[in-house]
């Protein structure tokens, strides 16, 4: 056999892919299905159990867990701020980080040195995070009370951690603020990819700021919306850390949601069974709001 | 796996600064513009200023006028306190540790099933593409009661060892799908003509894949090494002696002792961000370039 039918037959083999290609695969694939499928998986077994997470032995108690979790108050009080957690540190990072972008997208100096002022938070690890808005925080020796009395508005001064009427907004404050700036980059990103000849166009055809805001900026945003909405609200869905370092769902049960609940349930009352349901009811609502980008995703790559 | 979000692809052997760009004018004017943004970044850049100016003065000093006033003296007693009591020696140690074992690791294997995916046609290639990028919308909490689980029955709990598997299967669908769209560019034509002159998968993949992917390979290795610094959950899960505590879960004990000394709390958390701050500003271009690539496509 010559070596170039040789080579052509094995170009024709490594095409239809082979033990070859599984063997690349391989590595990850088990590492990621040891740690990750395969935990998710038995999660759902042991929802159905009432294993306190010690003891050798436990009970199948079917979907007693689910069923006591509709009475819950707690988790219907987490599943409200989960709700509410979303929409806000969805919405108003996503609004604001478009606002910064178009700014910085026009005549503004040094750019680069701004862009990175409004990333740096979140490069910070989310317990520092939560670190530095509770010192923000602080009811004595805070900077947010500290200023409003400076100002003169003393009566505004509050305890914001330490109250239920505060408690989650204040930690939504702190996502918003870690969280400006993806949506900024991505715009910006996006925002430059755009033709600036279609802005000459329309400044020729008289077309105002805003006309040409929403008919060239926006429709040229397009792809960059969908990626920041699906990616903002995937992470959205994953809230623990923040609210666990800042009120540990407290005070109360104020600022609790799925994922702290979860937590308290497993590792502070014994409830590993009652704990894993909750997570598996967040994890299936996470899995069906992004399967659509998880699609695309695969789609656009795929052959 | 934090606050690094997962999952923009790379469009292709060209990560470049997103910076100034070609459609935008040289900036002149735009004063208007530019006060409004310096404002708004003033203030976002505000908390890390403030605990700055407090972290390098006595606590006597800021007692007595408050967060908001320039320090009247200047000392770096709260930084040798903090590191001290923080045991910020031991978690840093511990975070190192653990970055250098798992990100060239997980960079690794997440290459190698990219070039499965991308070059070699592998069977169910889509739907070993679909369940991984799955795995990007996983909460780690779905996981964590039978993580804990194996590494008890493995006696791992207590042990950096313990979380180098969950950090790789979660740190893998996001490199696999940065890293496939970047090998799926490189033109067949480099990968048939390697064929030709003899070389197998592996020297294909050793010596002309991974080189000419080493753009893609530094985003995902610096954007997964600020993932690994900062995971918590499963950290705070795994590790209970002081010994084997990696730096959000040692942050979040000092944070619990210092209370009511801010200058202190403010020292440590200075202590704890700063080289993550260094690391962004010297690699940022490599981190907005990673991010953003993806959402600049049509």
């Amino acid at each position: 056999m010559t070596t170039a039918t040789h080579a052509a037959r094995r170009a024709r083999k490594a095409r239809r892919g082979g033990p070859v290609a599984w063997v690349f695969a391989l590595p990850a694939l088990i590492v990621y299905f040891v740690f990750l499928v395969y935990p998710a998986l038995s999660s759902l077994w042991f929802s159905l159990t009432d294993w306190d997470g010690l003891s050798a032995a436990y009970n199948v108690v079917g979907l007693d867990n689910y069923r006591s979790m509709a009475s819950d108050p707690v988790v219907r009080q987490a599943a409200v701020n989960n709700l509410i957690w979303a929409v806000v540190t969805v919405v108003v990072p996503v609004l604001l980080g478009l606002t910064l972008a178009v700014m910085l997208n026009g005549k503004v100096r040094g750019k680069p040195f701004l862009r990175l002022i409004f990333y740096t938070p979140a490069v910070l690890p989310l317990v520092s995070v939560a670190s530095i808005w509770g010192w923000l925080y602080n009811p004595q020796y805070g900077a947010i009370n500290a200023f409003l009395r400076a100002i003169g508005l003393d009566e505004l001064a509050q305890p914001w951690l330490g109250q239920d009427s505060t408690a989650l907004g204040a930690t939504m404050v702190a996502a918003i603020w870690l969280r400006v700036g993806f949506p900024m980059l991505l715009y910006l990103a996006a925002l430059q990819s755009i033709n600036p000849d279609l802005y000459e166009a329309a400044t020729v055809d008289g077309a105002s700021r805003w006309q040409q805001f929403w008919h060239i900026t926006m429709p040229g945003l397009r792809p960059a919306h969908y990626v920041v909405i699906a990616l903002s609200v995937i992470d959205s869905f994953k809230v623990f850390d923040l609210i666990y370092a800042m009120t540990y769902g407290g005070p109360g049960t104020a600022t609790q949601v799925m994922g702290t609940w979860m937590y308290f349930n497993v590792f502070q009352y014994n409830q590993a069974g009652y704990g894993t349901a909750i997570a598996v009811v967040i994890t299936v609502v996470a899995i069906a709001v992004s399967i659509p980008y998880v699609r695309s995703q695969t789609k656009e790559h795929a052959v | 796996m934090t606050s690094i979000a997962p999952g923009t692809a790379l469009t292709g052997p060209r990560i470049t600064d997103a910076g100034p760009s070609r459609n935008t004018p040289k900036p002149k004017g735009g004063i208007g513009t530019t006060i409004v943004v310096a404002l708004v970044a003033l203030l976002w850049i505000s908390p890390l200023a403030l605990l700055v100016t407090t972290a390098v003065r006595p606590l006597s000093d800021f007692v007595s006028h408050g967060p908001l006033s320039w320090p009247g003296a200047f000392t770096f007693e709260n930084f040798a306190d903090a590191w001290g009591i923080g045991n910020f020696a031991t978690t840093y140690r511990n975070s190192t540790i653990l970055l250098m074992l798992k990100v060239p690791l997980g960079v690794f294997v997440s290459a190698m099933l990219a070039y499965a995916l991308a070059k070699l046609r592998i069977w169910f290639g889509a739907a070993i593409m679909y369940i991984v990028f799955l795995g990007l919308t996983i909460p780690i909490y779905i996981t964590i009661v039978p993580v804990f689980v194996m590494a008890r029955s493995a006696g791992i709990t207590d042990s950096l060892i313990g979380l180098i598997g969950p950090y790789l299967a979660f740190g893998i669908p996001f490199e696999v799908l940065v890293l496939q769209a970047f090998i799926r560019q490189i033109p067949d034509e480099i990968i048939e003509a390697a064929k030709i002159d003899g070389a197998g998968p592996w020297r294909i993949f050793l010596t002309v894949v991974l080189p000419l992917s080493v753009p893609a390979l530094v985003t995902v290795f610096i954007l997964d090494a600020v993932a690994t610094w900062n995971e918590f959950l499963f950290a705070l899960i795994m590790l209970n002696s002081d010994a084997s505590k990696t730096i959000p879960v040692g942050l979040l004990n000092f944070q619990g002792q210092f209370a009511n000394n801010s200058t202190g709390l403010a020292a440590g958390i200075l202590i704890a961000v700063v080289p993550i701050l260094i690391a962004y500003t010297f690699l940022q271009r490599w981190i907005v370039g990673g991010l953003t690539a993806g959402a600049s496509k049509g």
